[in-house]
């Protein structure tokens, strides 16, 4: 059964069609591109599927459950996180806050506790600072855990986005644009950091990106979107060399 | 890159909190010499409990304003809300006989949780909605609760408790019966229980909670949804609980700087100036002064700017100027600082972000 399946997924705003008949299926463990050009509808697949839009008519699965139509916490606590293509990183607070706010639930204590400094406070805070701090350790990140947020430079704020985001356990995870404005050293080393997230953390990662390097590095399977609809699908080799896709992309 | 915190995060919070504990303290401490040897003038004395009462209001509202980044024009009128609750209570228990330390105690938990649930109730429809809603409707808020104490009329007889919202004459009241609330009239007579040293510990008891509450993961959830709201839901914040733990709590916290205004005066009424707007927009002063998200600022700020224009009183002429040099020197010393900080930060995200609509 695979963890993602969405079909027949659309949303018009005002005249336009933003997405229409969309569908995907993206099995455990995979590494998902989602391709297309500029204003193709991308981002707005990611906000049906997170429950920011409201989608028009279609069905979300994840995991056999239908999360479709639900509200963003529920379907994060149901097992999507994802980053933004526009960061958005709460910048007045430290880089470690940052991912412990994405720790909230799974280390919970009361507002009660915390005023009272109960011995739990103490307890479940130390969890969090070690966990916190494995996953920034992951992305490059531990020494810098006390800069504001916003003082991080560009890259490790994308790196900060997707820490927080897996901080929330999920079982999907969605990465819009990962790479946008980084180096291409940076990106490498992102690639190998998605990878390394995949294997160690047995995640499933969909991401958007017009990094092709980037895309056929790393995914193993591609949609291709182009004006709110799907243009083509498969094997990452075979989708670039769709003459389909490339025209799609060359007519821009 | 610039800006760093100290060697770990929350010691650098702990720390904060301590310094003003300390400050708290130290005034305590020097104030009690002075009164004790003699060395401050009555009309000072006369201002301790007032800037209690400001600093409560005031670190209450800073919750609401700057950690939970919402604006709110009608602290007063929970500080009114705690006020006539409280003393109302008292005036009742009266000529019961009760422990007076108990009885103040219970009027305290009365007044405090009777703002909190008049903060609660408007924080349930209003804080659901996106945008600066919540000014609007606390300003409203303030404004009718100070009209309502003014038509409020509640006697006490052999035959129990008669409300009136008209006039006095409509209760029928039995002829040994007391006025516990007398419309325009307010509350009369209520015991003067409220100390500089009781005000101190209520600016403390304040602090101890709204410190602890924002070095949690609640006061994270809360500065989250202030942040990013968007974000915050990504990430599985509920955000309703969040914003009306955050905003019922502030509204408790002014509700009790109002059960020490009532008990610091024989007469409790709701005028223009104790309960209006002006007095919402002054804390609002207190709190953007001594800056947002400190609530040491807002103590230091509440304390100086009562502080000076009685203390200038003999200057007469010079008083409003001199306020109001202050009142910029304050700015600047506070804000430009962070002034800077943030058009730095809107540089960065124009340099590096598209401008595009919806959630990108
Ligand atoms: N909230 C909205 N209101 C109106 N139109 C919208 C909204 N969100 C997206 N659109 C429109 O939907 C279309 C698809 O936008 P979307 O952001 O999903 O594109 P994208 O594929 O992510 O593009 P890019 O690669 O530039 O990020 C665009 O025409 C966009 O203007
Ligand atoms: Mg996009």
């Amino acid at each position: 059964m695979a963890l993602l399946e969405v079909k027949n997924l659309g949303i018009s705003f005002g005249g336009l069609r933003a997405v229409d008949d969309f569908q995907i299926s993206i099995q455990k463990g995979q590494l998902y591109g989602l391709i297309g050009p500029n204003g193709a509808g991308k981002t707005t697949v990611f906000n049906m599927l997170t429950g920011v839009y409201k989608p028009d008519n279609g069905v979300i699965e994840l995991d056999g459950k239908g999360i479709t139509g639900q509200r963003t916490i529920d379907i994060n606590k149901a097992g999507i996180a994802r980053t933004f293509q526009n960061i958005r990183l709460f910048k007045n607070q430290s880089v470690l806050d940052n991912v412990k706010v994405g720790l909230h639930n799974n280390h919970p204590y009361s507002a009660l506790t915390a005023v009272l400094r109960l011995p739990k406070y103490r307890r479940v805070e130390a969890e969090m600072n070690e966990r916190a701090r494995e996953l920034l350790k992951v992305f490059g990140l531990e020494e810098k855990r006390d800069y504001l947020a916003s003082n991080l430079p560009y890259g490790d704020q994308r790196k900060l986005e997707i820490a927080r985001a897996l901080a929330t356990n999920p079982k999907l995870l969605l990465l819009d644009e990962p790479a946008a404005g980084m180096n291409p050293n940076e990106t490498k080393e992102l690639m190998e950091t998605i990878r390394f997230v995949r294997d160690e953390f047995d995640m499933t990662v969909l991401l958007i990106e017009h990094d092709m390097k980037l895309v056929s590095g790393i995914c193993e399977e591609l949609t291709v979107l182009n004006f709110g609809q799907v243009l083509a699908k498969g094997k990452t080799g075979d989708v670039l060399n769709d003459p389909k896709v490339i025209t799609a992309y060359l007519g821009e | 890159m610039k800006k760093l915190f100290g060697t770990k995060n929350m010691k650098k919070t702990t720390k904060d909190s301590f310094i003003t504990y300390a400050m708290v303290i130290l005034v305590f401490l020097i104030v009690q010499i002075m009164v004790g040897t003699g060395s401050m003038s009555s009309l000072l004395q006369g201002l301790l409990v007032p800037l209690c009462i400001y600093s409560i209001a005031a670190i209450g509202l800073n919750l609401c304003v700057g950690y939970l980044g919402e604006l709110s024009l009608g602290h007063a009128g929970f500080m009114c809300v705690g006020a006539f609750s409280s003393a109302f209570f008292t005036k009742y228990m009266m000529d019961t006989g009760m422990n007076e330390i108990l009885r103040f105690i219970i009027a305290l938990i009365i007044g405090t949780l009777t703002a909190a649930f008049f903060g609660f109730l408007i924080g349930i429809p209003v804080l659901r909605l996106r945008g600066d809603y919540l000014a609007i409707v606390t300003l409203a808020f303030g404004e009718i609760i100070k009209n309502v104490m003014n038509v409020l009329y509640i006697v006490k007889d052999k035959d129990g408790l008669h409300f009136s919202m008209s006039d006095a004459a409509s209760l029928n009241m039995a002829e040994e019966g007391t006025f516990l609330i007398n419309g325009p009239k307010g509350i009369i007579g209520t015991p003067h229980q409220s100390t500089f040293t009781i005000g101190v510990i209520l600016i403390l008891v304040s602090l101890f909670v709204v410190y602890n509450l924002v070095n949690s993961r609640s006061g994270r959830a809360i500065m989250a949804i202030r942040d990013n709201r968007i974000a915050a839901e990504s990430v599985g914040i509920p955000i309703t609980k969040f914003k009306l733990m955050a905003f019922t709590l502030s509204a408790a916290i002014a509700g009790m700087g109002g059960v020490l205004y009532a008990h610091n005066l024989s007469t409790l009424t709701a005028l223009p100036a104790n309960f209006g707007y002006n007095m919402s927009i002054m804390l609002l002063v207190f709190v953007v002064l001594g800056g947002m998200g400190s609530f040491r600022g807002s103590i230091i700020a509440a304390v100086l700017l009562t502080m000076l224009p009685e203390v200038l009183r003999g200057l007469s002429d010079y008083r409003m100027l001199i306020y109001a040099v202050v009142l910029i020197a304050m700015m600047l010393f506070n804000w430009a600082p962070k002034a800077i900080e943030w058009r730095q930060r809107h540089s960065l995200k124009d340099m590096f972000t598209k401008k595009t609509k919806g959630v990108q």
